[in-house]
């Protein structure tokens, strides 16, 4: 089976590490960008199969990304994971209106819970 | 003198608590606006009765007005600035929280990848070594979180979903989360189920956060072998939980206090020193939130019942 594609925007440098080595060990093929406007940039040319995208972020913040991503054609469909620090009620409605598949609060997950929800989304289970 | 009246109105501690000068908290403003407005009307009432000059009289009420002015706005002055201060705390506890996030996360994901990816080459000393790592940043991470919530309660801003819950599920997973903790301190745990009990509306994770408290309590404050149990059930249409235990239980003289923040009872600090005092205060107001109330009976030495009912409601 070819191995699914995940795009990490994420730029806590540490926190990209983390979640690359995991997921590549746990068998996806990872790429990853470290602000929002080269996130745009790789989504488009590298077509991942999913998404996990932080939302303060340099350059272009996770909303404006989410955004861009659901209006162009290659992107539209692509499922988008919003995984970051801020868990207010108000930050996870704006993230589900602006068409995110779903939100993770990092604090709060596993590697392998994140991992778990990946596939589950990419219904690998 | 003055210092008695001081002590006797607990107006030092009220400075104290509200961090403001003495002459600033509201009860020490009150008290000289009473005392300059009693002594301008027995004056009043001289100057009536034994002089017949009305622009006297007008004088010294104009007198009174503006003492009453000038004192009542230093009054809202200092309130303000106790509400102001009170607002600062609150938006730093919420930013230093936020702060704190980041870093945590990626201490737990690289302990997490360390034990479970390149855990091999690790001798067992090792192995626990990480093990603590990891279970004291999960235990930072929930403390940040009860932080958070309890600015945003102190803010008025704890925002709660409505979305459907099924509470005995939440219980279920609650118990199974919970389990490795009950297996250390020798407790079991019964969950009385006896039949299918209708869903609410409500905020699941919060709700699991109450039903978590609880169940940790129970298990926390239990001494030697014990046994926690738990029922859901309907009464009324109410959705009534409860959680029994057989553990130190709370002295009387402190039952009053036990919701508030940063409590935590004397015979519990000696039995388990980790705990911040936040958890029932936390499950209180997000219970209320919801629309239910929170109670509990208990005995020192015998155990403790810890109860809330949330509305059934339909969509």
């Amino acid at each position: 089976m070819e191995k699914k594609k995940i795009l990490v925007i994420e730029d806590e440098a540490t926190l990209q590490k983390a979640l690359m080595e995991y997921l590549t060990l746990d068998g996806f093929d990872v790429v990853e960008a470290l602000d929002g406007e080269e996130g745009l940039r790789m989504a488009k040319r590298e077509k991942p199969d999913l998404i996990l995208l932080d939302i303060i972020l340099p350059k272009k913040d996770g909303y404006e990304v989410l955004a861009e991503l659901k209006q162009d054609e290659t992107t539209k469909d692509t499922p988008v994971v919003l995984l970051t620090n801020l868990g207010g009620p108000e930050d996870v409605q704006k993230a589900l209106d602006k068409g995110a598949t779903t939100y993770l609060i990092k604090a709060d997950y596993k590697l392998e819970e994140v991992a778990a929800k990946i596939k589950e989304l990419l219904k690998m289970q | 003198m003055k210092i008695k009246i001081i002590n006797d109105l607990n107006i030092k501690k009220q400075a104290e608590e509200l961090a403001v000068d003495i002459w600033h908290t509201p009860s020490f403003l009150f008290i000289v606006m009473g005392v300059i407005t009693a002594v301008i009307m027995i004056t009043n009432y001289y100057i009536s009765v034994n002089q017949n000059r009305p622009e006297v009289l007008v004088i010294s009420e104009s007198i009174i007005v503006i003492t009453i002015f000038i004192i009542g706005n230093s009054i809202i002055e200092s309130v303000e600035q106790v509400a102001k201060l009170n607002k600062m705390k609150s938006e730093f506890v919420s930013v230093a929280s936020h702060q704190l996030r980041s870093p945590l996360s990626a201490i737990r994901w690289e302990t997490e990848l360390l034990q479970s990816k390149f855990g091999e080459g690790l001798t067992p000393r090792q192995q626990e070594a990480v093990q603590t790592i990891r279970s004291l940043s999960g235990r930072m991470v929930r403390l940040v979180n009860d932080l958070l919530d309890v600015a945003k309660i102190d803010q008025g801003r704890l925002a709660l979903k409505k979305e459907r819950v099924d509470l005995a599920k939440i219980v279920e997973e609650t118990i199974n989360q919970c389990y490795a903790q009950a297996r250390a301190h020798n407790v079991d745990i019964i969950f009385n189920r006896k039949k299918q009990v209708p869903t609410i509306i409500g905020d699941n994770d919060r709700l699991k956060l109450v039903v978590e408290n609880l169940l940790t309590n129970g298990i926390k404050y239990t001494v030697g072998k014990g046994r926690v149990e738990i029922g859901v059930y309907e009464i009324n249409n109410y959705l009534v939980f409860n959680i029994k235990d057989n553990g130190v239980g709370i002295p009387k003289s402190q039952q009053k206090r036990i919701f508030n923040k940063f409590f935590r009872s004397d015979n519990i600090v000696k039995h388990q020193t980790e705990g911040t005092g936040l958890g029932l205060y936390i499950a209180k107001n997000i219970v209320e939130q919801s629309g239910g109330r929170i109670w509990f009976e208990s005995r020192e030495g015998v155990g403790t019942v810890f109860s809330f009912s949330l509305p059934i409601k339909q969509f």
